[in-house]
């Protein structure tokens, strides 16, 4: 690696044009549009430090902060306290936890869509080295193959390989603008014409979706024709030829190549360069990926012909799976099209729901909806053109807009008339209440009541329930054999009776999944191994399975219902909800607080109360547990003994559930409540049950 | 009416709300549910088995005796004159007075998942949208009766509300009989203690609602109350099953079934609008036979007693009982013993809420292959449900994105000879 030496001080130079994203400019930007209103907006004050480490917890990590953690955030110099946090909250591994849940919804992952596991692995991983958003979006448009392989496939795959489905998607998803009206018609008030839908859908016309016969695995490769015709079937045309492809969505045109994509390259070189040393060893194709698309940007021939692809393909060709996982050229244009720093809707889509999640709105709501009303357009456009610039840096514009004082907001005294609010808020004056969500509230609840690690020694907590259990009570005497369920899930009888199983309870519970493995045991199940197996042994595989689903038949069983008694130790502890199969279940606590079901496209979280939330919160064993003082928690030495200190214990309370200390007249009202019993701990529980159900707990200070 | 669900609904209920809490003494809701009624509508609830898998026509509701296709069940005549039924309902034959058969179901997909869909939604599965299954249609239309919720599915999951909103969900019970833990104060927690804690949590709420609007702090005081009051609602006894006589639960055949019809019975019965049983197991591609001899005993006491009781206490004139499958099994019988799927051609169940009993819709073809006289769509018969409810199948609704939706897809036409 001699030649860098040489090349680096020539690289130094042009990466002094790349400045740090200047988070007052925002801000300027913000204010200078709204001194122009005619009435003139209400500013709220800034929030305290303790209501910063709260918010800036609970939005980067998805949690609020523990009591340990308070203390050592209050120890930093005041001056640099809230960058230090946001800094030290980025490294934090629970990041990529909360932002995978943040995509998720953005990408509609479903751990039961075929490699929708290995998708939400591959998410995860992605987000926790912080790779670019335009590499993660390349890849996830243009991957053909098997998800063992390929996870980021997992995106086309969920949509069912359906090229008007991906149409939807990919200008939803990446764009921020609904075309899916278009499939059918000509929308009435877009400017989406249904030909444009078609020209979109058609870059991933030739992509089919394989089964192997045997192994069930799914992949993805190229066909040589398209899917899509023009025109339309239900118009019933006697000819129907395959469309062309062609982008519908205009690159924006320069006289000179603007101040933010020369930051962009320069930034993508440096990057280039830096990872030159550890290049060894990586895959050509990720060394390709690396290779920037857009430096061979050329506005006459256009993408086509540019000399990464004609690299990519070149190597493609060598693949030795080339056969099975054929990629697609298209695709790889369309990608390379849709992440241009020139295409001003990829950059503003993502900064739009990125600044909607952390204040609360966006500059254009809904966010999968750009119509070109934008409430502060020089702020959006800037967030966009420093998001391009510091390379589609996922973590650089979360910072960006956390240091912002837009970010820092507190809310307007509820006094203010309600009209008068609104306006603010919406101009980004003061804070809008948001909800924790779904996945947040629950670990919020969780961190706060200590149930991540045992609370209780062991055997303190035993309990004996019964539990109405099915046996065999006989054999039916001169009866026919019994179907056995085989392996076809749909013979089972109650298939879908207990969705989460076992006791009342399972509403909240979690299926843990480990991330790392997914991505690993898809690889070694891969299709490849398969493809090496003979076809005699494949025949004798598929007389094996025969031979098993006529095992499972026998005499007809008679069943009963008997109730058995079963003890067990029920002393909690919960792991996060953020590592869990996902979407939960329908009945499930997460679903119930709104998180969405991802079956469609703008199947946005909901964050209306409902009776069945509340139920949930009020009689959860989630907040009973919480609230209950375990023997193993610091609150615990503080409620009983000779060292009780009650006022102690109120403030620690506060500080782990509220993160702020209660006021005198709280602390009032909290002391008649704990009461003055030795150990005070039913009265603390009661206090704690509260504090965890009350409103400002649940609402994003 | 061009609404979203969700105003539409919460409009609804905030009206329900003033009007009164008290169970079925709603004026303004009344007055809202007759709005746009036809004269006919008699029914009030529905309870609709659905039975995963795609379960056998010929086995179930059209024998085809003496055919090389009719399998081993013998069949056996009814309490309908003329009308027989697969020897696997013995009891529930002695209730097909009460009952119409639709036995020319002219299905169109033959996968599992695309024909739940359809045979729930009356949608086709498309990719971008979701469609309410019927429970979902019939909570959207029709107010809440009493403190519970107006849509119930049981033993699974019932299909979801799609663009209809998140009040428009089902109410699960895992199993029937089984306790919901959040109905109650968790163990440990006296009624004294609980109503404590909600003493004092009503006072921190009171103080703190600097970080959420006054609306939404409403909002959530509201859905307190509502939870609350579901808490202490005499209504909830409905779904202890350990009140019932054992003779009664007995009677419906104890299993997860014969409970789960007997609880449906409890909920409309307290006003519950739309229940949904679930049960899966009949995807029988081999030993059929076996396989439906032990569905029919688990489903017959259970489906007899359950029309008798609801007969019994004239709650039938009001409850429509289905049992419907997403496609029936081919005629043929294939070397494993099996029949595989078939939704050509097949048939369901219908009972209660108007319909004429004693008789039978359509005729299948000899071999029950086809249709042969009367095809029915089935989109049609989710808008005889609303025909019976006195739902207008054809209105439309929006979607969050602004789409006209008709309830019922389009081409759907009641069957109006089911109600006589």
């Amino acid at each position: 690696m001699k030649p860098v030496t040489i090349f680096t001080s020539c690289f130094l130079l042009i990466s002094t044009v790349s400045v740090l994203a200047d988070p007052t400019k925002v801000d300027a930007l913000l204010a200078k549009k709204n001194a122009q209103a005619e009435k003139p907006i209400a500013v709220a004050k800034g929030i305290d430090d303790l209501t910063f480490l709260r918010r800036a917890s609970v939005d980067v990590i998805g949690r609020i902060p523990t009591a340990a953690e308070v203390a050592e955030f209050q120890k930093w110099p005041a001056a640099e306290r809230r960058s230090k946090l946001v800094e030290k909250l980025l490294a934090d591994p629970r990041y990529a936890d909360r932002w995978t849940v943040f995509f998720s919804d953005i990408l509609r992952i479903r751990s039961n869509a075929t490699g929708g596991n290995a998708f939400l692995a591959y998410l995860h991983q992605e987000l926790k080295q912080n790779r670019a958003w335009d590499k993660m979006s390349r890849e996830m448009l243009s991957a053909n193959g098997s998800s063992g392989k390929v996870p980021a496939v997992g995106l086309i795959l969920g949509e069912e390989v359906d090229a008007m489905a991906m149409a939807a998607a990919t200008s939803q998803m990446f764009l921020g603008v609904r075309m899916q009206c278009a499939q059918c018609h000509n929308h009435p008030f877009d400017v989406w014409k249904q030909k444009q839908f078609y020209e979109l859908a058609t870059y991933f016309g030739k992509t089919r979706r394989i089964e192997n016969q045997f192994s069930r695995r799914v992949y993805t490769t190229e066909g040589s024709e398209t899917t899509v015709l023009w025109p339309p079937e239900r118009k019933k045309p006697p000819v129907r030829n395959p469309v062309a492809p062609k982008f519908p969505f205009e690159l924006k045109e320069f006289t000179s190549v603007p101040q933010y994509v020369k930051r962009f390259e320069a930034k993508r070189a440096e990057e280039a360069l830096a990872a030159n040393g550890a290049n060894e060893g990586k895959s050509l194709s990720a060394l390709l990926d690396d290779v920037d698309p857009n430096a061979a940007f050329d506005k006459e021939r256009g993408f086509g012909k540019s000399v990464a692809l004609e690299a990519k393909a070149a190597t493609q060709a060598l693949d030795i799976e080339g056969d099975l996982y054929r990629q697609s050229l298209q695709r790889t244009e369309l990608a390379e099209k849709v992440t241009s720093p020139y295409n001003r809707y990829f950059a503003r889509n993502l900064v739009n729901r990125m600044w909607a999640e952390l204040i609360g709105r966006g500059f254009y709501e809904p966010v999968d909806d750009f119509q070109d009303i934008v409430t502060h357009r020089e702020a959006l456009d800037h967030l966009s053109d420093e998001f391009v610039a510091g390379g589609y840096d996922i973590k650089g514009l979360i910072r960006l807009i956390m240091l912002t004082e837009a970010y820092s907001r507190g809310h307007l005294d509820p006094e203010i008339p309600l009209a008068e609010r609104n306006v603010a808020e919406e101009n980004f004056a003061a804070a809008t209440s948001r909800r924790m969500v779904s996945e947040v509230l629950y670990d919020s609840i969780v961190v706060a009541g200590h149930l991540t690690d045992f609370k209780w020694p062991a055997g303190a907590n035993v309990r004996t329930f019964t539990e109405r259990i099915r046996v065999v009570d006989g054999v039916v005497e001169g009866g026919p054999a019994a179907a056995g369920p085989g392996n076809n899930p749909n013979m089972a009888p109650n298939m879908m009776a207990r969705p989460m199983g076992g006791s009342g309870y399972d509403l909240e519970g979690q299926i843990a999944l480990n991330f790392d493995e997914l991505l690993k045991s898809e690889l070694e199940k891969d299709l490849a191994s398969m493809k090496m197996m003979s076809d005699a042994e494949l025949q004798r595989q598929q007389q094996m399975a025969a031979m098993s689903q006529q095992n499972t038949t026998g005499p007809r069983r008679k069943y009963k219902y008997v109730e058995v008694e079963r003890k067990v130790d029920d002393n909690p502890r919960f792991s996060s909800t953020m590592r869990m199969a996902t979407p939960a279940p329908p009945a499930h606590f997460l679903r119930v607080f709104g998180q969405p079901a991802r079956d469609s496209l703008a199947n946005f979280r909901e964050h209306n109360p409902s009776m069945r939330q509340q139920l949930m919160m009020l009689n959860g064993k989630a907040t009973h547990e919480a609230a209950r003082v375990g023997p193993m928690e610091p609150m615990h030495t503080l409620l009983g003994g000779d060292k009780q200190d009650i006022t102690a214990a109120i403030e620690l309370a506060y500080m782990e559930i509220l993160t702020r200390k209660p006021d005198a007249e709280e602390m009032k009202f909290a002391r008649e409540i704990v009461g003055t019993g030795k150990p005070a701990l039913d009265g603390m529980a009661d206090l704690r049950w509260a504090l965890l159900n009350s409103n400002e707990f649940r609402y994003i200070p | 009416m061009n609404q979203g669900c969700l105003d539409y609904q919460m409009t609804r209920r905030r009206m329900l709300g003033l009007s009164s809490a008290t169970l079925l003494g709603m004026p303004i809701a009344q007055m809202m549910a007759r709005a746009g009624e036809t004269q006919q509508a008699k029914a009030e609830n529905v309870i609709l088995f659905w039975n995963g898998g795609g379960m056998s026509h010929i086995d179930t509701w059209d024998p085809k005796p003496g055919r090389p296709v009719a399998g081993e069940f013998d069949p056996i005549n009814t309490s309908a004159d003329g009308i027989q039924i697969s020897s696997i309902f013995p009891k529930l034959a002695k209730q097909m007075h009460h009952a119409t058969l639709i036995r020319s179901i002219a299905g169109t997909n033959g996968a599992h998942g695309r024909a739940s869909y359809q045979l729930q939604t009356s949608y086709n599965q498309s990719g971008n949208l979701v469609h309410p299954g019927i429970g979902s249609i019939v909570t959207h239309e029709k107010e809440r009766l009493g403190d519970l919720p107006a849509f119930i599915t049981i033993s699974g999951n019932a299909r979801r509300a799609g663009y209809l909103g998140q009040r428009c969900e089902a109410y699960y019970v895992g199993r029937p009989g089984e306790k919901d833990p959040y109905l109650a104060f968790p163990a440990g927690i006296t009624q004294l203690r609980g109503n404590k804690r909600l003493d004092i949590l009503a006072k921190m709420n009171v103080r703190n609602a600097r970080n959420l609007s006054a609306d939404q702090a409403k909002a959530v005081n509201t859905a307190t109350e509502e939870a609350v009051n579901l808490m202490r609602s005499p209504a909830l006894k409905a779904f202890e099953l350990n009140g019932e006589d054992p003779k009664t639960v007995a009677r419906y055949g104890d299993t997860e079934f014969g409970r789960g019809a007997l609880l449906a019975r409890r909920l409309v019965e307290t006003g519950v609008r739309f229940v949904q049983v679930n049960r899966g197991g009949f995807d029988t591609h081999n030993n059929n036979f076996p396989a439906m001899q032990n569905h029919g005993d688990v489903m017959d006491p259970a489906l007899a007693s359950l029309v008798e009781d609801l007969a019994a206490s004239g709650q039938l004139e009001k409850t429509m009982v289905i049992v419907l499958s997403e496609f029936g099994r081919t005629p043929r019988i294939n070397n494993n013993a099996g029949r595989d799927h078939h939704a050509r051609c097949f048939s369901c169940f219908m009972a209660g809420g108007g319909i004429k009993g004693g008789q039978v819709i359509g005729k299948s073809d000899e071999d029950a292959m086809l249709p042969a006289e009367r095809p029915v769509n089935p989109n049609d018969l989710h808008a005889s449900i609303c025909h019976a409810l006195g739902i207008d199948h054809s209105r439309e609704v929006e979607t969050p994105l602004g789409r006209p939706m008709r309830l019922i897809s389009e081409g759907a036409k009641p069957v109006l000879e089911l109600f006589g």
